[in-house]
């Protein structure tokens, strides 16, 4: 059954005209005296398909970054286009439209919800696109199974350890099947056993068809990954990926 | 190039063409969402809509307990109807006695906005039940004389047999008061029964129901003018004239009276509103409802600015919530709709606790006062409105806040 949820359709980068996230001169100030300018003119592209690192040292900009691509924060300067669409003169509702039906998010801190099941929690991953909660219910089933959780389904995440909680949040990232999933440092609150289970996871996922971003400060976790972006300063200092992104590689086939 | 075979799908196309991404929370959805906030923290639930629940019960329960207070009095008045005039003779200007003309009913009669009238005149005789019984053993039993109209004026009703009518007007025939007829025994005029009124064997043609408002008249034995007059001596003139004026007209009935029935000395004629006295007696009830409703109505704010505080703190410990919410695409709207659900929802729970604590409160208290119980509806679905509406207002604010924070901080750690 997990299986054949893991054999997900995905539409191919090569087939693609455009990346699925594309950062165009993107700069951040954070108003002050002076200002802090945190990202300096960042371009970055990503496919359809790729399992990308963003890493580098705390207070490099990663977040920020992450919260930019995800259009929960909109740059000083430049523009983020997701599947080729602008997004620098959409409206907050129309970004709110863009994150429920195309961007999965998930958090160190897991952020779920406290007094609702595994269930529950997931489906509130599909709430605001106006799916009936019978189907919502029975999509969530399907993608708590499909992180292999089909176990825990009515559990809330209070009687669950910190890695399926991990699991349970990344199913609520999946289970709308967005055009990409960001995941700001997603074992930063996990022992090294659970978070090689949860890359390993991140690796299965993309190799049915996922594309992910994972935000990390640990390189040796950036090097399993197949394409690493090196953040520093507020810039990207190397990016392993940069010289095949233009004809949009499926990394995921090249494992 | 690397492409992976095996992935092509109708989905991957139907993918790349979705262009216009809406956000979308179904209303069920919404109020489920504003629910969820309550049913995961029901220690803040309870307390919060306790402040609530108390204001409304207040304000219920003194609706209630002024309402059932009223009943009684407001039956009464209902039955005894606004628009019954009593006119009576008073003091002349030098202080003597004046009586009412003989005709006076008749005159008032004439009045257009009148609906009936009759009078009635004392008669100086003594009652027995039968000539075993001595005289002056009449337990305050009185002889009256009186017109026909009296029944309808009075809105009388038979126990058994007929009122008087024009045809007993010299005959000794009597018609008795509920308690007259109690006091002799007489329950019904089938078996023909008599009383003696002064040395006269009177048949008893009819006995009335009790009429409650006017305990005078169910003391009374009542006869007809002409053998009042015949046998007793009695004079005439009108002791009291009861008339029925037309409901909308009965201040204009009244000042013209005291012209109509003695156009020399208009002034000397004493006119009285029975009801007017109960009327007074509700009014004063009404003025203390209104002041403990405002009390009420305090108590209510207060439980109000209770629950926007409640908010405005759950707004801050929810901050991730918020942001995740957000980032999963939830529209300021939406964030705002869920706090306004919640708050609201909160107050109505309340509201519901308190309308039924307010109405347990009145029933109780009603019935240790002997009152009829009378817990108006309205107060109740008012009750649970005015929460639901204090909770909208109150939650405005916090949702407000909600929906203001930058999504990209509400996600960050706290
Ligand atoms: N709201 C803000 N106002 C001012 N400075 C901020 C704000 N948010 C983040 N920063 C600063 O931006 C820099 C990058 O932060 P962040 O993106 O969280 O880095 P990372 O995730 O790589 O640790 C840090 O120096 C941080 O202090
Ligand atoms: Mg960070």
């Amino acid at each position: 059954m997990s299986s054949a949820m893991l054999t997900r359709p995905y539409s191919q980068a090569a087939n693609a005209p455009n990346a699925v996230l594309e950062l165009d001169s993107i700069m951040k100030e954070y108003a002050g005296k002076p200002p802090v300018r945190v990202l300096h003119d960042v371009n970055l592209r990503i496919a359809a398909g790729e399992l990308v690192a963003i890493v580098g040292p705390s207070g490099s900009g990663k977040s920020t970054m992450m919260n930019i691509i995800g259009t929960l924060d909109r740059p000083t300067r430049g523009d983020v286009l997701i599947e080729g669409q602008s997004t620098a003169s959409l409206s907050d509702a129309k970004l709110a439209g863009l994150r429920a039906d195309r961007i999965g998010f998930v958090f160190q801190q897991f952020h779920l919800l406290s007094g609702i099941s595994a269930t529950d929690n997931v489906s509130t991953g599909l709430l605001y696109r106006g799916i009936k909660r019978s189907e919502r219910a029975r999509r969530s089933v399907r993608a708590l199974e499909m992180v292999g959780l089909g176990h825990r389904v009515d559990h809330r995440p209070g009687q669950l350890s910190g890695g399926e909680r991990q699991r349970v949040a990344i199913a609520r990232a999946l289970v709308g099947d967005p055009s990409i999933v960001l995941a700001d440092e997603p074992t930063g609150n996990l022992d090294s056993k659970t978070s090689d289970e949860i890359v390993e996871l991140m690796l299965e996922l993309n190799d049915a068809g996922s594309t992910i971003v994972v935000i990390t400060h640990d390189n040796e976790l950036a090097d399993r990954l197949p394409r690493s972006v090196r953040v520093l300063d507020g810039h990207i200092d190397s990016d392993t990926g940069a010289n095949r992104t233009d004809t949009g590689a499926n990394t995921g086939a090249q494992r | 190039m690397t492409t992976v075979t095996g992935y092509d799908h109708p989905k991957a196309t139907r993918r790349s063409k979705r262009s216009s991404s809406r956000s979308r929370l179904r209303f069920i959805d919404l109020i489920a969402t504003g629910l969820l906030g309550l049913t995961t923290r029901v220690g803040r639930t309870v307390l919060t809509a306790g402040g609530i629940a108390i204001g409304i019960a207040s304000m219920v329960s003194v609706m209630g307990i002024s309402s059932s207070s009223r009943a009684d009095v407001l039956a009464e008045l209902d039955r005894l109807g606004t628009n019954l005039l009593a006119v009576q003779p008073g003091n002349s200007l030098f202080g003597d006695e004046v009586t009412l003309p003989d005709n006076a009913s008749a005159r008032i009669r004439r009045i257009p906005a009148t609906q009936n009238a009759a009078s009635l005149t004392a008669v100086q005789a003594d009652i027995v039940r039968s000539d075993v019984m001595p005289p002056g053993r009449n337990g305050g039993m009185q002889v009256s004389a009186t017109e026909p109209q009296l029944l309808d004026t009075l809105a009388g009703t038979m126990t058994s047999g007929r009122f008087l009518t024009d045809l007993d007007r010299e005959l000794p025939t009597v018609v008795l008061g509920s308690d007259a007829a109690d006091f002799f025994g007489i329950r019904s005029v089938e078996n023909r029964p008599t009383i003696l009124i002064g040395e006269e064997r009177f048949a008893v043609v009819g006995v009335m129901d009790s009429l409650v408002l006017y305990p005078d008249v169910d003391r009374m034995a009542l006869i007809g003018y002409g053998v009042a007059e015949k046998l007793f001596d009695t004079k005439p003139a009108p002791s009291t004239v009861y008339l029925r004026a037309d409901p909308e007209f009965v201040e204009p009935v009244r000042e013209i009276l005291g012209r109509t029935v003695d156009p020399e000395s208009p002034n000397s004629v004493n006119i009285t509103r029975p009801s007017e006295s109960l009327s007074a007696k509700a009014e004063v009830n009404k003025n203390l409802t209104n002041m403990l409703l405002g009390l009420g109505a305090v108590a209510l704010v207060v439980g109000g600015v209770g629950i926007a505080n409640v908010m405005v703190i759950s707004v801050l410990e929810r901050r991730n919530e918020i942001g995740v919410r957000r980032a999963l695409g939830a529209t300021r709207r939406h964030i705002a709709a869920q706090f306004v659900v919640e708050s609201a929802t909160l107050a109505t729970i309340g509201g519901a606790v308190g309308v039924g604590l307010g109405a347990a409160v009145t029933v109780f208290y009603a019935k240790s006062q002997e009152w009829t119980i009378d817990v108006p509806i309205e107060s109740l679905g008012l009750g649970i409105a005015a929460a639901l509406i204090i909770g909208a207002l109150a939650g405005l604010y916090p949702a407000i806040r909600a929906a203001r924070l930058d999504p990209a901080e509400a996600v960050r750690p706290a």
